[in-house]
């Protein structure tokens, strides 16, 4: 074949139509866009929201579909077509610097994701995403609206959840610390509260709920536990103080289980995110065991009731002093275990 | 200014000497880019200098200002040079180059104050778009117009490529950038993301592709001073190409709600691209065949022959990649971004600045003035690149491996944290090859040793 540049011009631009009209030629005529049981559309707010959120590139570190295969927060729903209808654009995203967001509405409540646009690493320390304290406040507030609609139906639904928690919360932090304690602890399910933690605090495992805390707590709850972290200013109610829970636990023993249900699911309404995706056992009750022995200073690892002592711990005894029991103080710090 | 415009392959220069400028700006970008996904908090408080606005700079000055751009240059000095001829007009040349800079201008002009379309390689705002077609189609009628004003009889290969690049980014562009919504540059819902990948697969495979393949055809049987291997093979390549290519853009969104029928034609037809690779790639080999010596010798040829490595390494990868199974751990992580580099910097980087080291002393009439310094930009940029897409497939993998297996993105990112100093610590390497060669194109086009007419006309005619 003799390449002529009738040939040429006529048969490169004949090959390219042809297949450009199967791609995106076809898609055009037969895509139809039906709403899902879960869109609704924008409001103005949210919608500038959007806007926002194309026009600084958000979609370079955020996907916003979730696929079959995936596992992280929003993997309840699996993206369908519908949920994108009227969209202009859609940007789906290619990478995943930062967590899919296609269903983060109602994840977080609003103050959670003002601190977080303030600066991320306020309530997410290992985040590389950007500060945007540049932004207007107003423009904040459209960005955490469109964020909050992520989800559509959805998200509303989570919305109003964390609403009605968030009252209740805002108005049990207003009663005072102590009745604050209380009404949270109220919240746990009976099981869970008087369940010690079956994990031996020991130098291990506090080592290792140490990083953890520092991973995903300490900004909020502060580098000594006492809830005055950088994140705390913006946040309604604000961190729990965990160096009074001395005198708040069950039976004057129990605590671990309160911890650990907590860190499991979260304080719906408050900023206290859910960490079961996240972390699993071990490393909640690791976490548990480190912010009761450096912020209470006390722990109820391995008490009674503990069932059979699992195979690989050793003969460690808990030797924390339950509180009102200590030994006058020494000045030297309290043995941890042996 | 008119007799500076009407300077036979001015514009050839001025479009290579661009690219070069751009390589050290994306470079630049990138850089930051970079160090930012190690220490969000480099630079604070300037928000033009934020990740969301500084990766489209880096990824579009990349794409369209250094390696588009210099292939361009390129192309401008090959396409009558094979032709036997002038390029039809030179001032029209130079509107081109005053249009596509300015759309690449745009870049940082507007993606910094948060002025973009968002769509990842459609960010250009609509003006800019306006302002690339117009440059295409200024080059449409230049390339027609000095083809149909050839001396000499048969179209080489390298022609091909380059009129069809501009026949096919006419309709391309527009179509993937929903040039008829100026306001957007988007279609409202999913099918938004087709138009998308539209493009944003064949920007590197029906713009990219072609100019750097064009060029290699030029570069390598000139440098080893055979014959092309085969024109039968070219012609399949060349056919192959555009045949195949258009379809596979759905890939990029495999596991998205798009139907069913786009995923199976992306996937088959990114497989089938093995075919049109490979046989480029051995054509050009068995050109070279008996002569690597010739090849290794000529650092600019060097350069050339090392972009086609990356090409066959690239799209092995690629169609490897659209596989459902595979892509279930290699999509939405540091895995693509490692592919994207060896695509765009290591296959069209190599060529373009390898065909420009080629092409510089016959546009300007000057020796080079550093070989050893195309050596050492060669050698910073394998030593840089190479590191690089090792270093990002790794953390690809352990990103894809620990979301299959339940793990959260959040939890994943410390353990990134060495690749991605890495990553930034090779970055300085490609940032140092971009800055070695804009000063060697300076120090060339100022003060290279002057060609002798003799000298010169035997370079022409190496072919």
């Amino acid at each position: 074949m003799k390449m002529t540049p009738a040939l040429l011009i006529v048969g490169a631009l004949m090959v390219f139509w042809a297949s450009s009209f199967i791609i995106v030629g076809i898609p055009s005529m037969t895509m139809k866009e039906t709403p899902s049981d879960i869109w609704r559309p924008l409001t103005a707010e949210e919608a500038a929201g959007h806007r926002l959120y194309v026009r600084n590139g958000c979609s370079y570190c955020h996907s916003l579909f979730i696929r079959v295969n995936d596992w992280d927060i929003g993997a309840e729903r699996i993206a369908q077509s519908g949920d994108y209808v009227g969209l202009e654009p859609v940007i789906l995203g290619t990478e995943r610097t930062g967590p899919d967001l296609s269903q983060e509405g109602g994840e977080h409540p609003d103050d959670w994701n003002i601190a977080h646009f303030k600066n991320p690493r306020f309530t997410s320390p290992v985040s590389v995403m950007p500060s945007w304290e540049f932004l207007e406040d107003s423009e904040i507030a459209q960005l955490t609206a469109y964020v909050q609609a992520l989800g559509g139906k959805a998200a509303d639904l989570r919305q109003k959840r964390q609403r009605h928690w968030k009252a209740l919360a805002v108005t049990a932090y207003a009663s005072g610390e102590d009745r604050n304690i209380e009404w949270l602890h109220a919240q746990i399910p009976e099981v869970w509260r008087r369940m010690p933690n079956p994990y031996p605090a020991t130098e291990a495992s506090l080592a290792r709920g140490k990083r953890i805390y520092q991973q995903f707590c300490i900004n909020c709850h502060s580098p000594i536990g006492d809830g005055k972290g950088v994140a705390e200013r913006y946040l309604s109610p604000p961190p729990l103080n965990f160096t009074i829970l001395r005198r708040h636990l069950v039976e004057n023993k129990y605590i671990g289980g309160i911890f650990y249900y907590q860190i499991m699911n979260g304080i719906t309404g408050t900023s206290m995110p859910y960490f079961k995706k996240h972390l699993e056992s071990e490393k909640i009750w690791d976490l548990s065991n480190y912010l009761g022995v450096y912020f209470v200073g006390y722990t109820d690892a391995n008490i009674e009731p503990r069932g059979i002592d699992a195979a690989y711990e050793g003969d460690w005894e808990n030797s924390y002093p339950v509180p009102g029991t200590e030994q006058p103080d020494t000045g030297r710090p309290v043995k941890a275990g042996r | 200014m008119i007799k500076f415009i009407n300077k036979p392959k001015s514009a050839a220069l001025a479009f290579m000497a661009a690219g070069a400028v751009w390589f050290v700006v994306g470079a630049l970008y990138g850089m930051i880019s970079g160090i930012h996904l190690v220490a969000p908090e480099f630079l604070p408080h300037s928000s033009w200098l934020v990740f969301g606005r500084e990766r489209p700079v880096h990824v579009n000055t990349m794409l369209y200002g250094f390696v588009g751009t210099m292939l361009v240059g390129g192309g401008l000095y090959y396409l009558p040079a094979l032709l036997r001829t002038k390029l039809w007009s030179e001032p029209l040349a130079w509107v081109s180059f005053l249009l596509w800079n300015l759309t690449i201008a745009s870049g940082p002009a507007c993606f910094a104050f948060g002025y973009t379309q968002g769509r990842e390689y459609s960010e250009y705002v609509w003006l800019a778009d306006v302002s690339l077609v117009l440059a295409v189609a200024c080059l449409i009628v230049n390339t027609v117009l000095t083809i149909l004003n050839r001396n000499e009889k048969v179209l080489y290969v390298s022609i091909w490529y380059f009129m069809a690049t501009f026949l096919w980014t006419a309709g391309n562009y527009p179509i993937g950038n929903v040039m008829w919504h100026p306001a957007t540059g988007a279609m409202p819902g999913l099918i938004d993301s087709i138009f998308l990948w539209f493009w944003g697969h064949n920007l590197p495979g029906l713009l990219i592709t072609p100019l750097a393949t064009g060029a290699a055809y030029f570069v390598i049987p000139r440098v080893t001073r055979t014959p092309l291997n085969s024109h039968t093979l070219s012609l399949l390549g060349f056919w192959l190409l555009v045949a195949l290519y258009t379809h596979i853009g759905g890939h990029h969104i495999l596991q998205s709600p798009i139907p069913a029928w786009l995923k199976t034609v992306s996937v088959v037809d990114s497989i089938a691209m093995v075919l049109p690779v490979t046989i480029v790639v051995m054509n050009l080999w068995m050109t070279a065949r008996g002569f690597g010596a010739r090849v290794w010798g000529d650092p600019a040829a060097r350069l050339v022959m090392g972009g086609i490595v990356w090409y066959i390494i690239t799209c092995i990868q690629g169609p490897l990649q659209s596989l459902p199974y595979l892509q279930r751990v290699t999509h939405f992580n540091n895995w693509t971004v490692a592919h994207a580099h060896i695509a765009m910097l290591g296959f069209g980087g190599y060529i373009a600045l390898g065909a420009m080291w080629h092409i510089l002393p016959l546009v300007t009439g000057r020796e080079l003035y550093s070989k050893k310094l195309v050596s050492l930009q060669f050698g910073l940029l394998t030593f840089g690149l190479t590191g690089f897409f090792l270093v990002l497939t790794a953390a690809g993998l352990i990103q894809g491996g620990a979301w299959h297996n339940g793990e959260t993105v959040h939890r994943v990112l410390p353990q990134l944290a060495p690749y991605m100093v890495s990553r930034a610590a090779l970055g300085i390497f490609i940032l140092t090859a971009a800055l070695v060669g804009l000063f060697n194109l300076y120090m060339t086009v100022r003060h290279g040793k002057k060609l002798e007419v003799r000298q010169l006309q035997q370079a022409e005619e190496a072919l």
